[in-house]
């Protein structure tokens, strides 16, 4: 049983199809948000497809075994995440008391993979995409943790599972919460370097950040990790903000409002430079999120 | 508009004085053929008097010719900075030997003049004294010293220098 | 590569000669401390494609094609530039009515340039939704020049004498429709580009130049009028019709990355009102004078406001069919000093929209590549390179 739970549902194969069907909503609605006609359905599986058959090429000049098991790490946190989480509406294959910690973390190990896979080679566009990446690490994390504290503290546990639902039972949070919700969605935006806050990958600046020295099957298993972690997020932000999620159906329906939602913000705004990134993280952000954290808590103890 | 002739008439005034020569190759053009040793000075005053901008360095390449005597003359190669103001285009000719290719350089006075001089050494093999920067600008790296693609007897490197 | 790193302290950021930033190749090398920028180079010269010897060896007619074909962008300046240069030394008068058309399809290329720039330096900033906006309305222009010319690119309207097609009154009402609709949507950038707060957080302040600076580099075009430096050779020294349908001069004298987007966006206002103009009062008459194959000794500067600055051409003939000389000083060669100087003292982050700030065309290519492997450096050519790929994809048993 937990073998399935690792290896087909929910975590990988079936996350790994899902998330490639996520990439695909996020290109062709940007596409769509821009006046184009956007990548056609199985273009995401076709370039991993191409991406695993290429040649993979290991600089001179790194440490060989980071670079190769550094993307796998990545991948595997995001798909060991997964299993904790109310995937397409069911309840999560294991839970504990504190799991909520556990897969922020696993979610973050990804980032930090990248990182490292950045710093371990010697190309300069790398090295600066690693620095902006940890940067960025550094600045979205708390208010996004803070964004997931909100919920957790109304329903005073630590588990996903039961956070989910209470949130299906009671009034929707977004109303009661609405700026942890957007401290939430923002903070996923960073969390996945999506545009506006796509410095640490700035193609037009240090052409693909840390991942410039990565070809092949290193690049697809950062590609994957990517679309895994933009599906567990989605989840996430729909479970606790959108009214929990019970069945496939409202899976379906409230991750795809959120990734509607992300893509108009993605198409919205110009590329901010990383200092502009932490200045809005630091200044504003993580002040919202304390507010919300402050009213709740206020409200808490009244009651 | 057409105040080009009071312009050309300011800077007639301002390098009589340097110049050994003044033509008229155009009706809003005038040219200046001076020695190289004049030429700083010439650029100090337009530049102190204000007189419009550089526009451009152009050289062109004169090679030897022979007489009926069968006597080769010395080649020569012409630098001409051309000025503007307005509709009024002012040339100052600058023509030195093949033996003895220097000119000063104007950087001094008009910083932006270095891209030109860079290219009038590396394609015509104008030496520019004291100019700030003599890295290669528009010839690849592994271009041969000495070879000046622009020089009219120039015609290409054979297959085997290749 | 690690060598350079651990022997001097500068950490140097390669951009060029192929970077995504870059859609032609230069070679810029900045030195960064952190994401601060300490110093920058230029290396150029990549495509040198030594036109100016070829021409040369050409016939005036030939060399007339052969100048089109310097810049994609600008075509019809170049051949312009080269035209009025040829005919004003062989002292032909070209008709009034083909002096319009060439005025129309100048600023129709104005348009086209412009607008094109606008989307590669929204694209340099991360904002890739008004790049592709912008294009997308560009296919207009693109549509009317290959409508009145039959071609997008090089729509080769020039002859030594005049030029080879009429505009007829379908194809004046076909550029006054698409005319109107630029207009409204040239409004709409403008909008976008004063007033959106992450866009304007990317330009404000970004590479400021003031008056005095953008003089001493010898910032020209779009560039300098956006530090207030009023230059435009089309009223300086009116050339083709604009001395029968004068500009207004577009000055900003903030001189930072916004206002040469609002000077840029403001002169497409203009090229607009100057097309609706002439199209209004097309003078009648012939299309072409006939031009003499030997030109007549004699020299001549030839300056053009191309749309990204002063065109310079200098035209030397000896009597014969060739020219005996042809300088062409290009726009983007005087603004590349003021990137050089602006880039210290920013962020990285921001360099690549410096470097699309001056909208640098980078034009002149000897067939070789040097490869540096170490200490030795291997000149190949392209047939070599051409062998190597393939014993390479061989020894691997990939492709071919």
């Amino acid at each position: 049983m937990s073998l399935i739970h690792l290896l087909l549902f929910p975590g990988g194969l079936f996350l790994l199809l899902v998330g490639l069907l996520y990439q695909w909503l996020d290109r062709k609605l940007v596409a769509r948000y821009q006046n184009r006609i956007g990548p056609r359905l199985f273009q995401p599986l076709a370039d991993t497809v191409k991406l695993l058959a290429k040649e993979e090429i290991v600089p001179h000049g790194v440490h060989r075994g980071l670079f190769v098991i550094l993307p796998v790490i990545g991948l595997a946190s995001a798909l060991t995440a997964a299993l904790y989480v109310p995937m397409v509406g069911f309840a999560p294959a294991y839970s504990f008391n504190g799991d909520l910690i556990v897969t922020v973390y696993l979610l973050s190990v990804l980032t930090l993979a990248l990182g490292l896979a950045g710093a371990n080679t010697l190309d300069r566009f790398s090295l600066v995409g690693a620095t902006r990446t940890l940067t960025q690490l550094f600045s979205y994390e708390a208010p996004f943790l803070l964004a997931l504290l909100g919920p957790s503290l109304i329903v005073g546990t630590w588990q996903i599972g039961e956070i989910n639902a209470y949130a299906a039972k009671n009034l929707w949070l977004i109303v009661t919460q609405p700026i942890g919700f957007v401290v939430a969605l923002v903070g996923l935006m960073g969390k996945l370097e999506l545009p506006p806050f796509d410095a640490p990958e700035a193609e037009t600046e240090i052409v693909s950040g840390a991942m410039t020295e990565y070809s092949g099957r290193g690049y697809a298993i950062f590609r994957l990790g990517k679309d895994v972690e933009l599906v567990i997020g989605l989840t996430l932000v729909a479970a606790f903000y959108l009214g929990g999620l019970s069945n496939p159906l409202e899976f379906i329906l409230k991750t795809l409002a959120i990734l509607l939602v992300m893509a108009g913000l993605q198409s919205l705004f110009a590329r901010l430079r990383i200092d502009q990134t932490v200045g809005l993280w630091w200044r504003l952000g993580a002040l919202l999120a304390l507010i919300q954290l402050l009213i709740i808590l206020v409200v808490k103890v009244a009651l | 508009m057409m105040d080009y002739h009071f312009a050309l008439k300011q800077v007639e005034e301002i390098l009589q004085p340097f110049s050994s020569e003044v033509r008229r190759p155009q009706e809003h053009q005038i040219d200046f053929v001076m020695g190289a040793e004049n030429l700083n000075a010439a650029v100090e005053a337009l530049f102190l008097a204000q007189w419009g901008y550089l526009s451009a360095i152009t050289c062109l390449d004169h090679p030897p010719v022979k007489d009926e005597n069968g006597q080769e003359s010395e080649g020569s190669l012409e630098v001409i900075y051309h000025f503007c103001r307005n509709a009024a285009v002012a040339g100052l000719r600058v023509s030195v030997p093949y033996s003895h290719p220097h000119v000063p350089t104007i950087c001094n006075w008009i910083p932006s003049a270095t891209l030109y001089e860079r290219e009038l050494m590396e394609l015509f093999g104008v030496v520019v004294d004291d100019t700030p920067s003599t890295e290669r600008l528009v010839t690849s790296d592994d271009w041969p010293e000495g070879v000046y693609p622009m020089r009219k007897t120039f015609s290409g490197f054979s297959q085997e220098s290749r | 590569m690690e060598s350079e790193i651990k022997t001097d302290n500068r950490f140097v950021v390669p951009i060029g000669p192929q970077h995504p930033a870059l859609k032609e190749p230069g070679h810029f090398e900045f030195d960064v401390d952190g994401e601060v920028v300490t110093g920058a180079s230029i290396r150029l010269g990549f495509v040198h494609r030594g036109i100016e010897k070829l021409a040369e060896q050409r016939n005036y007619i030939q060399d007339l094609y052969l100048f089109e074909r310097i810049c994609g962008i600008c075509s019809h300046i170049h051949a312009t530039a080269f035209a009025v240069a040829v005919e004003k030394l062989a002292g032909v008068v070209v008709p009034p009515r083909a002096q319009a058309i060439r005025t129309i399809v100048a600023e129709l290329e104005r348009i086209h340039s412009h607008m094109l720039w606008l989307g590669v330096a929204a694209h340099e900033g991360g904002f890739d939704t008004l790049f592709m906006y912008s294009w997308r309305d560009r296919e207009t222009v693109m549509d009317l020049l290959e409508t009145i010319a039959g071609n997008r690119v090089n729509y080769s309207a020039n002859l030594i004498g005049g030029v080879k097609f009429d505009i007829d009154d379908s194809q004046r009402d076909a550029i006054l429709r698409g005319i109107d609709f630029l207009d409204q949507r040239a409004r709409y950038y403008l909008k976008v580009v004063e007033s959106d707060e992450t866009f304007l957080g990317r330009t404000r302040g970004v590479g400021k130049m003031t008056r005095g600076e953008a003089e001493i580099l010898g910032a020209v075009g779009p560039t300098a009028r956006a530090s207030g430096v009023a230059r435009d050779v089309r009223l300086e020294a009116p050339y083709i019709g604009y001395a029968d349908y004068p500009v207004v001069l577009v000055l900003d004298d903030r001189g930072d990355l916004e206002a040469r987007f609002s000077v840029r966006i403001l002169e497409l206002f203009e090229s607009f009102r100057l097309i609706r103009e002439i199209l209004s009062r097309m003078p009648k008459g012939e299309l072409s004078t006939r031009v003499p194959r030997r030109i007549p000794e004699g020299e001549i500067v030839l300056r053009v406001e191309a749309p990204r600055g002063e065109l310079y051409y200098y035209v030397k003939s000896n009597g014969s069919e060739m020219p005996e000389r042809v300088k062409v000083r290009t726009p983007s060669l005087c603004n590349w000093a003021s990137v050089a100087s602006l880039a210290v003292g920013h962020k990285l982050a921001d360099m690549p929209m410096l470097l699309a700030g001056i909208d640098p065309c980078f034009s002149c290519n000897d067939r070789l590549v040097t490869l540096r492997r170490q200490d030795t450096a291997q000149t190949m050519t392209w047939e070599d390179l051409r062998q190597y790929g393939i014993q390479y994809y061989r020894g691997k048993r990939v492709c071919p």
